[in-house]
C-alpha cells in the first residue's frame, strides 16, 4: 500500500467549511457536501476523456485547489456514443453526435494528447505512447473499453459497411456504414438479417436490441415485411440483464417474427461468401431443438458449430478492458471479471488492492453499468471518494448500480429503463410519471432531444 | 441536480433552435409592441378569427410534433405522453395567440378604425 498524502493543508475558511460539513452530512444528501473544496498539490492522472474522465477532470478541478491533474486522451473529437443507434438507424445525422474535446477540458487541467500504453501500480506510473512516463499520486482510469473483433475469425472493423456487414459499435464512421448496409438490404427487397450478440458484458447492452428492432420498425415500413428474415443469435439464455425487459424483449421479439436462437456465439465470418460461424455453447438438447439454420455440424476443438447464410449482418463484438490495463496490476485477478476488467469495489469504485486507484465507467468490473447514465451516477461518488481517501477518512458514498438504457422499441417509441444492483436488478425510476414498463413516446423524446445534452452537462460535471 | 446543471442541460437543448427561437420571440414582440402603440388591449379587443386560427395552429401540434421529434402521433399512448403533448398544444396555441390576436387587430382593428 503505498504511503498517504502529506496531510491537506486547510485554511481557517475550509476548516470552517469541512466542520459544517461534518455536521451536516447526517441530515443532507451526498450532493450537498460538494460544495467546498479542497487545497492540495496531489498529482492526479486521469486517463481517459470519454464520458467519465471528463466529467471527472471537470469535478475534480472544481472542488480541487493546487491538484496537479493531467487528463491523458489522444483525441481531439469527443463522440455522443449513445447516438450511434440513432446514426445506424438512419435517425439521426453522424454530425450530431461529434464535439471538439476542447469544448469540455476545463481550465487548469493538463490535457495530455498521447495514448496511455502501460501503468505501472506499484511505482504509480503510466506510460505514454510518446515513450513519456507520468507519475501520479492518485490514478482514475476511465479508459472505456476495447472492442475485440480479432476475436471473431475474418471479421476487422474495417469491413463494416461492405458485404453486408453492420456493427453499430465500430466508430461513428461504422455507425454510419452500419446505416448505409442496412439500407443496401432493404433496397435488395428481401433475404436474411442475421443480429447478434457478445458473450462478455458489452457496452450499451441495450444497443443489439435497439438495432433488431430499429431495422424491424425499417422493415415493416417497407409494407412486406414477411419477405425479410430476422435472427437474432444470443450466446445465451438472456437476451437483457434486467429480468422484465428481458422477458418483454423475447415476448416482442416473438411476436414480431423474430426467430430467436438461443446459446450461439458468433465465431467465424466470411465476408465473400456472405457466411457466418457460430460455436453452439449451450446445452445438447437446445442445439437440436432451436435452429433452422442451414447447418454444418461439425467438431472443431470441441464445439460444435452452424454456419448461417446472411444478406446483413449486425457483429457485437467481444469486449475487455483496454490491453495496457488488461496487462497492468489492476486487472481483476480473481471473480468472474479476472484478467479482463479493472478490479473495482462496485459500490465505492475504489481499486480493490490499490486504494489509490478509482475506476469509473466501461472498464470496471461489473455485472451491469456500461453506459453513459452510469458515469451520471458514478461520478459523485468517485469525486466524494477520491477526496475522502486524500484525507484519509472513510469513503462516504456508494454506487447503487444505477444504470439506464432507453430501450427504443421501434423508431418512435421506448421503453426508459432504468436500474441499479439491488433486489434482482429492480427498476429505479428517476421520474414517476413515466413507468418503465409502458412503451411510450416522452421516453423516446427524451432518448431523441433531450439525453444529449444531459450528457454534456454530465461531461461538465454539472449533473 | 442543481440549478446550474439544470441551465446546462436546457442551454444544450435549445441551442440548435437559438436561431428560431429568437426569431418567434423577436416576432412576437415586435407585433405587441406595434399592436400596443396603435392602442391595443389584449381584454378589450375581440377577434374569432384570431382565436380559432390560434387554436388551429395548436392543434397542428397533433399534426407536426411527433414527426418532428422522429416519431409518430400513433406511438402517443401513455397519460405522460398525452399530458406532455397537450401540454406542447396549449404552449403552441398560446403562443401563436400572443402573435395573431394582435396582428389581427393591426391588420383588422386599425381597417375598422
Amino acid at each position: 500500500m503505498p504511503p498517504p498524502l502529506e496531510p491537506p493543508r486547510l485554511d481557517r475558511r475550509q476548516l470552517l467549511k469541512m466542520g459544517l460539513g461534518a455536521g451536516a452530512a447526517g441530515l443532507l444528501p451526498l450532493g450537498s457536501l460538494q460544495a467546498s473544496t479542497l487545497s492540495t498539490n496531489a498529482r492526479i492522472v486521469i486517463l481517459g476523456g470519454g464520458a467519465a474522465g471528463m466529467a471527472m477532470a471537470n469535478r475534480l478541478s472544481r472542488r480541487l485547489d493546487g491538484a496537479r491533474i493531467s487528463l491523458v486522451e489522444p483525441r481531439e473529437i469527443h463522440h455522443y456514443q449513445p447516438g450511434w443507434t440513432l446514426v445506424a438507424s438512419g435517425v439521426w445525422n453522424p454530425d450530431k453526435t461529434m464535439r471538439p474535446n476542447a469544448n469540455f477540458v476545463p481550465a487548469g487541467v493538463d490535457w495530455v494528447r498521447q495514448p496511455a500504453v502501460g501503468i505501472d501500480a506499484e511505482q504509480r506510473r503510466v506510460s505514454l505512447a510518446d515513450a513519456s512516463v507520468l507519475e501520479y499520486d492518485y490514478l482514475v482510469v476511465a479508459t472505456g473499453l476495447q472492442l475485440n473483433y480479432h476475436l471473431i475469425d475474418g471479421m476487422s472493423p474495417d469491413l463494416v459497411g461492405s458485404h453486408g456487414i453492420g456493427s453499430v459499435y465500430a466508430s461513428i464512421e461504422g455507425a454510419t456504414r452500419t446505416r448505409d448496409a442496412i439500407d443496401a438490404w432493404i433496397a435488395t427487397g428481401g433475404g436474411k438479417g442475421l443480429f447478434t450478440a457478445a458473450p462478455t458484458p458489452v457496452k450499451c447492452a441495450g444497443a443489439p436490441l435497439k438495432m433488431t428492432f430499429t431495422t424491424l420498425s425499417r422493415l415493416e415500413d417497407t409494407g412486406h415485411r414477411d419477405d425479410f428474415q430476422v435472427d437474432f443469435m444470443a450466446p445465451g439464455d438472456a437476451l437483457f440483464s434486467q429480468p422484465w425487459v428481458n422477458d418483454f424483449v423475447k415476448q416482442r421479439f416473438d411476436d414480431q417474427g423474430v426467430n430467436r436462437r438461443h446459446h450461439y456465439r458468433l465465431t467465424a465470418i466470411d465476408p465473400g461468401a456472405r457466411q457466418a460461424e457460430f460455436a453452439f455453447v449451450g446445452p445438447d438438447s437446445e442445439f437440436t431443438s432451436h435452429h433452422e439454420l442451414r447447418e454444418a455440424e461439425f467438431s472443431q476443438e470441441g464445439e460444435r458449430t452452424v454456419i448461417a447464410d446472411y444478406d446483413f449482418i449486425h457483429v457485437v463484438p467481444p469486449m475487455s478492458a483496454p490491453d495496457f490495463v488488461r496487462e497492468s496490476d489492476l486487472i481483476a485477478r480473481e471473480g468472474p471479471f479476472r484478467g479482463e476488467w479493472l478490479d473495482v469495489d462496485i459500490h465505492t469504485m475504489q481499486h480493490n488492492r490499490y486504494p489509490e486507484v478509482f475506476g469509473i465507467g466501461d472498464v470496471i468490473g461489473a455485472p451491469i453499468n456500461k453506459t453513459a447514465a452510469s458515469v451520471k451516477a458514478q461520478a459523485p461518488v468517485v469525486e466524494a471518494n477520491l477526496l475522502a481517501q486524500m484525507q484519509e477518512q472513510p469513503l462516504p458514498a456508494r454506487h447503487n448500480g444505477y444504470t439506464s438504457c432507453p430501450m427504443i422499441t421501434g423508431i418512435g417509441k421506448a421503453l426508459l429503463v432504468e436500474f441499479g444492483y439491488d433486489n434482482n436488478l429492480d427498476f429505479l425510476p428517476s421520474f414517476p410519471f413515466i413507468d418503465p414498463r409502458d412503451e411510450s413516446w416522452v421516453a423516446w423524446v427524451m432518448k431523441d432531444r433531450m439525453l444529449q445534452p444531459a450528457y454534456y452537462a454530465v461531461l461538465e460535471g454539472q449533473a | 441536480m442543481t440549478i446550474q446543471g439544470t441551465l446546462t442541460i436546457l442551454m444544450y437543448a435549445l441551442a440548435p433552435f437559438l436561431w428560431s427561437i429568437v426569431a418567434g420571440v423577436g416576432l412576437l414582440v415586435v407585433v405587441q409592441l406595434m399592436a400596443r402603440l396603435r392602442g391595443y388591449r389584449t381584454l378589450h379587443y375581440r377577434c374569432l378569427g384570431a382565436n380559432l386560427a390560434a387554436l388551429a395552429a395548436g392543434l397542428s401540434g397533433l399534426w407536426w410534433i411527433p414527426p418532428f421529434t422522429n416519431s409518430r402521433l400513433a406511438y402517443v399512448a401513455t397519460a405522460a405522453d398525452w399530458v406532455a403533448m397537450i401540454g406542447a398544444i396549449i404552449g403552441l396555441a398560446i403562443a401563436a395567440w400572443l402573435v395573431l390576436h394582435p396582428l389581427s387587430y393591426l391588420v383588422r382593428g386599425q381597417r375598422q378604425a
